[in-house]
């Protein structure tokens, strides 16, 4: 029973994962550089969300919707006036620049918000349970928001043209460009939902917890094992990279002290580039 | 004035190294025009500058009388002009309507019936239109890549070795099919390897050596001159 109900925790935490995870991945399949500046976009995100819901009293939802728009155009602004001149020197150079950019944009929601933790205006409510297994209510509407906002996700990339022109873009850039897609339109919009899925993911994972501006930062090594367990540039990959993390580091708690779980991803990591070096489900998958 | 003209285009990727020493073709309405030579003439560098994915340092190139010199590539297309390059020519993770979709992205209206009218032309496209594009053979790319070219319906299209790594079987059904293509009005530039097949489809061909112009004349004419022979055609 108790390795059920940790199945269960971390499938809910698994999905919650998956759409920051989408985020970095996506960005990944367009630009070819990881965007360490994800974890400081989650912190938007989960602030904006903060005041939308505590200062302007809106409910979760709306206040989630309100979360992707922020952390969506700080992530359109950031992209274009401080990671796209690096883009020029290569993956390396653009990945530290974003680690630099990462750092001062939690810094300055630091220097607006302060350190102390938060937490969202909720209604309490008492856990369900299933026949031994709980959760929480609260825990159930984040699971069923993020299985949503991914469908719609998959749905704008496989049957708009927008959508279908990020792929072309992700698959041969060159052919696009022949084809006359624009690669600049691309980016932006890759960036902005993107960092919109960050800060949407920021929040929801305050939504379970509280809120401070490190959250992004201590989650974004989660978000990178579960992107590089996919299959970087995969986006069912970086679903299935989250639901693994999610569930390993649940099952991890039956033999190790939760002192250690963040050591799963990297666990993860090792097992899977080992035997399949492209991921589960490979690079290039859609 | 023929309906693609280049003249004297001087072209290469770095500062010092200019592949392309002023070179001259031209293609007329409804002609096939093969474009042969050795390794490293410059062949398929001219085709890139004409298509816009390389702008000329000198020369000038017209398409149906405007000049399109070192204009972007998807202005280019929209005047008519489609590319197909050699490798990379398709969308690998998307379907093959989605790619016959790309090939069209900037007419969206006209697209369905297009896509139509490649299916009807291909018939194998159609029955694979759900397949990913990767899962396809040598052959069949070939052919979506030219199905996704004659989504924006152009007067010219340029052919970067289109037969490259296909077996006889499969050249032969590519060949067949670039010439239905040129019956129904669609004239086409081609560079290929294969001098003999080129020879063999083209009306007129252009011989490039060391990237400059070397000998030019209807391709019967070419194929059959004993020293081209010796040179390009072995033996």
């Amino acid at each position: 029973m108790e390795v059920l109900q940790l199945i269960v925790n971390g499938l809910m935490a698994g999905t919650i994962l998956a759409v920051p995870a989408i985020g970095l991945t996506a960005i990944f399949a367009v630009l070819r550089f990881t965007n360490f500046a994800l974890a400081s976009h989650m912190t938007i995100g989960a602030f904006a969300g903060f005041v939308a819901n505590v200062t302007f009293g809106l409910p979760a939802v709306a206040s989630l919707a309100f979360a992707f728009l922020i952390a969506g155009l700080v992530g359109v602004i950031s992209d274009e006036l401080v990671l796209k001149p690096f883009r020029r020197s290569g993956f390396i150079t653009t990945a530290i620049g974003s680690i630099a950019l990462t750092i001062a944009l939690e810094n300055l929601v630091r220097f607006i918000f302060g350190n102390q933790l938060r937490g969202y205006d909720l209604p309490i409510q008492r856990d369900w349970s299933f026949s031994g297994i709980r959760v929480s209510p609260q825990q159930v509407e984040n699971f069923v928001v993020a299985v949503i906002v991914m469908a719609m996700l998959f749905a704008f990339l496989a049957f708009t043209r927008t959508g279908k022109s990020m792929r072309a873009v992700a698959d041969n850039p060159m052919l696009a460009a022949i084809k006359g897609i624009n690669a600049n339109v691309v980016a932006r919009l890759v960036s902005f939902v993107a960092m919109g899925l960050a800060g949407l993911g920021g929040m929801l994972i305050g939504l379970d917890t509280t809120i401070d501006p490190l959250i992004g930062f201590k989650t974004i090594l989660q978000i990178f094992a579960a992107a590089v367990v996919g299959g970087l540039g995969s986006i069912p990959g970086a679903v299935v990279g989250a639901l693994v993390v999610g569930v390993g580091e649940e099952l991890s708690l039956l033999v190790l002290s939760p002192a250690y779980r963040t050591a799963v991803g990297f666990i993860a990591i090792l097992i899977v580039l080992t035997f399949r070096p492209r991921g589960i489900l490979g690079q290039r998958a859609y | 004035m023929g309906l693609l003209t280049a003249t004297g285009i001087v072209a290469g990727y770095g500062a010092a190294d200019e592949i392309l020493k002023g070179v001259d073709v031209r293609v007329e309405p409804g002609e096939i025009v093969g474009i042969i030579g050795p390794n490293g003439a410059g062949k398929s560098t001219l085709l890139k500058a004409i298509a816009g994915l390389l702008k000329p340092k000198a020369g000038s190139i017209s398409l149906n009388g405007q000049d399109i010199t070192g204009r972007e590539p998807r202005d280019i297309s929209r005047l008519g002009l489609a590319y197909v390059p050699q490798e990379h020519n398709i969308f690998p993770s998307m379907s093959v309507r989605e790619n016959l979709e790309m090939g069209g992205y900037v007419d969206p209206k006209a697209a369905k019936a297009r896509i139509e009218g490649v299916f009807t032309r291909f018939p194998m496209l159609a029955e694979k239109r759900r397949h990913a594009a990767r899962t396809l053979s040598g052959g069949e790319r070939q052919i979506l890549a030219m199905g996704m070219a004659l989504m924006v319906e152009p007067a010219v299209l340029l052919l970067d070795e289109p037969s490259a790594g296909l077996s006889p079987v499969a050249a032969e059904v590519l060949f067949n099919a670039i010439i239905q293509i040129n019956k129904e009005g669609v004239s086409i530039a081609m560079v290929e390897q294969n001098a003999n097949e080129a020879l063999a489809i083209s009306h007129r061909a252009y011989i490039l050596v060391d990237g400059k112009n070397s000998r030019t004349g209807p391709a019967a004419a070419l194929a059959a001159d004993p020293e081209i022979r010796r040179i390009f055609l072995g033996g």
